[in-house]
């Protein structure tokens, strides 16, 4: 890891949201580096800020209600969250590109795909054959008969092609990070096994750096080498995926592996977490897991505990050590 | 507690035989369910795995006559409930309950949790007040909630504990039958297993037979003791979920298994010999001949294009509707591409 060539710092994030109702601070001091052409996964439950991180990297969010309170994002060394509309601009289209839950939402229902890839390329590559390059995306990402598929709209393809099409226009300009936010949580069993071997084998091809934000545990394990496990806007726990997986330090991270049904578990009881994910308006003071933890002791009400590294894993618990 | 073989002995509480569901009439319907048999008896969980569109939940509606079937039976406790009509159809209906996905939908944001409990006591049980306001307590504990969550409104709760809400209305009416379509996607992780044990205790002490309707594989194994796997409106395998599960006989069960994500064998650095799928999940309406599996199937032969094979008995309450069922070997072959 310390040979790796860094592609992406983010130090200290915090985006809140001023609402009716209060501030939300749906991400509240999240740091990482993702080295070039690594693949990492953030992980958690709905709520606990990592769509909102996700969309930080390029400044996405809303602005308002969202707005960044503190914290850099720098992309090769200059900070995101400081860039000039321009700048942006270029940064969405040529380094960070995305691709969410529901292509259908993402995909304009009023352009054919053809048309809306090549905006895509004449946008943010000169001097290349928009046709061909087209044809050469579909064929990349593994769409069938893409001479015919490119004359066709959006709601003639099924999820896991508008699928297809949309990881398409999101290497259509060579991004050096891939953001996949729930890539295929929308799809059906078989054809999530397709588009994740898609993703992993345009990762391996294309050298490029991959963020897979998803909820689902099972997932990542092939996936990603490194694993941010995110709780009430927190990184609560990260580290190398199977050392994680195997020897889970923070509670909320046993618990959440303890809570997935597993394929082959025959007769015993699976146990959730108690309780349920926290309101963002009312989180608890000190450790956010708290209410929820089985091994919390006077100091973790208190006291919200702090990064602890160890190796190349860190953890936020107070107890990890003891429990 | 029963053995599973006392329980598999007693008589089904409710079954279907050869049951059709057909949208659309004319020379081309929509055929959602074609010709599904089953049996569900007391006590037991009966899972019905598939992906979308396969027909898993007009199956669901249909077996409590929310759909109208075209052909086939619907026999409950014995009786045929397949042209039942009036007060026997309302009875019917109150003794097979269905709680669905999405638990915001499914309840009335004007009525606190204790006044929609109530109207199901009155209406349906026709209980005086003093006894309604005892069972909303009761009913609320017995999902793991207070009882004075009774004054409280559907947006006060989380999204499981609204779950628990709509599990505790399917109960009011004291159901011998539950149907489960879905009934955690919508959950968070940590909070799935709450509802997924919740269901387990009240299946045990209400003694209910369940039809659990999902598309998670693992969730599935959780809960049920037999499993059905539905495709293209057919069940194509179906037997004990153990057996199904560690020797899966019908192609699109072994690549349904293939392609889940499976944590225990990455945990031990397993390499698993993957079947990824090439084509699409079929549409109800698209016409296809010999085997529905056959334009997926990487086993595929030239019989599977031209006729349809029948659900086989395999073994004991195990059944396969596939050609060449305990012929195919470990690899897939010969015709697997792998892009």
């Amino acid at each position: 890891m310390a040979l790796s060539e860094e592609l992406l710092r983010v130090e200290d994030l915090r985006v809140y949201f001023s609402t009716e109702r209060g501030l939300v601070r749906a991400v509240d001091g999240v740091g990482f580096v993702l080295p070039k052409g690594a693949t990492y996964a953030l992980v958690g439950e709905s709520g606990c800020g990592k769509s909102v991180t996700a969309l930080a990297l390029a400044r996405l969010v809303d602005e308002p209600p969202g707005y960044y309170a503190g914290g850099r994002v720098l992309l090769r060394g200059r900070n995101v969250l400081e860039m000039e509309e321009g700048e942006l601009r270029r940064l969405r289209g040529n380094e960070i590109s995305y691709v969410f839950q529901e292509p259908a939402v993402s995909l304009n229902p009023v352009f054919r795909i053809g048309y809306q890839l090549a905006e895509a390329i004449r946008l943010h590559r000169r001097g290349v054959n928009v046709r061909e390059e087209v044809l050469a995306l579909l064929k990349m990402v593994g769409l069938p008969d893409a001479e015919s598929k490119m004359k066709e709209y959006p709601h003639r393809l099924s999820g896991g092609m508008q699928q297809r099409v949309m990881i398409a226009m999101a290497l259509a300009c060579r991004p050096a990070v891939l953001v996949a936010d729930e890539p295929t949580t929308a799809l059906d069993v078989t054809i999530q096994a397709q588009i994740l071997e898609l993703l992993a084998r345009l990762q391996r091809e294309l050298g490029m750096a991959v963020l897979l934000i998803t909820h689902n545990l099972g997932l990542v394990a092939d996936l990603a080498e490194r694993l941010l496990v995110m709780y009430a806007g927190r990184i609560v726990e990260a580290g190398p995926t199977l050392d994680l997986l195997r020897g889970p330090r923070h509670p909320y991270t046993r618990g959440l592996l303890a809570a997935v049904p597993r394929l082959r578990s025959v007769g015993g009881e699976v146990r959730g977490i108690r309780g349920s994910v926290p309101n963002p308006l009312r989180l608890p003071e000190g450790c956010k897991f708290h209410p929820r933890c089985p091994f919390a002791s006077d100091i973790c009400r208190r006291v919200e505990p702090e990064d602890e590294w160890d190796g190349e894993r860190v953890v936020r618990c107070h107890r990890w050590r003891e429990i | 507690m029963k053995t599973e073989d006392q329980r598999v002995a007693v008589r089904p509480l409710l079954e279907a035989h050869d049951l059709r569901v057909y949208f659309g009439g004319g020379k081309a319907p929509l055929k959602a369910v074609d010709g599904v048999s089953l049996a569900i008896a007391r006590g037991e969980t009966v899972g019905l795995v598939g992906e979308s569109g396969c027909g898993k939940t007009t199956l669901g509606r249909a077996l409590m006559r929310l759909e109208d079937s075209t052909g086939g039976r619907i026999v409950f406790d014995g009786v045929d409930m397949t042209g039942a009509a009036g007060r026997r159809l309302r009875t019917f209906r109150r003794r097979v309950q269905m709680i669905f996905q999405d638990p915001h939908g499914a309840l009335n944001p004007r009525m606190s949790v204790g006044a929609a409990l109530d109207e199901v006591l009155a209406v349906a049980r026709g209980l005086p007040a003093r006894e309604r306001r005892r069972r909303t307590v009761e009913l609320l504990e017995a999902v793991g909630l207070e009882g004075a969550y009774a004054g409280r409104y559907p947006h006060e709760f989380s999204g499981g504990q609204r779950q628990r809400i709509v599990i505790a209305r399917a109960l009011a009416v004291e159901p011998e039958v539950l149907i489960a379509d879905e009934p955690v996607s919508a959950l968070d992780v940590s909070v799935q297993v709450q509802i997924l044990n919740l269901l387990r205790e009240l299946r045990r002490r209400f003694n209910l037979a369940m039809l659990f309707i999902a598309h998670d594989l693992a969730v599935v194994r959780y809960m049920c003791e037999r499993i059905m796997v539905m495709y293209y409106g057919r069940i194509v395998e179906e037997g004990p979920a153990e057996a199904v599960y560690s020797a899966p006989e019908h192609p699109y069960t072994r690549a349904l298994l293939s392609a889940v994500p499976d944590l225990d064998a990455s945990l031990e650095g397993r390499r698993r010999n993957r079947i990824i799928l090439k084509g699409e999940v079929p549409t109800l309406g698209e016409r296809i001949t010999g085997c529905p599996f056959h334009p997926r199937c990487p086993w595929r032969r030239a019989r599977c294009v031209e006729e349809e094979p029948a659900l086989r008995e395999r073994s004991a309450g195990r059944r396969v509707a596939c050609h060449f069922a305990g012929e195919l070997g470990d690899d897939a072959e010969p015709e697997r591409e792998v892009k």
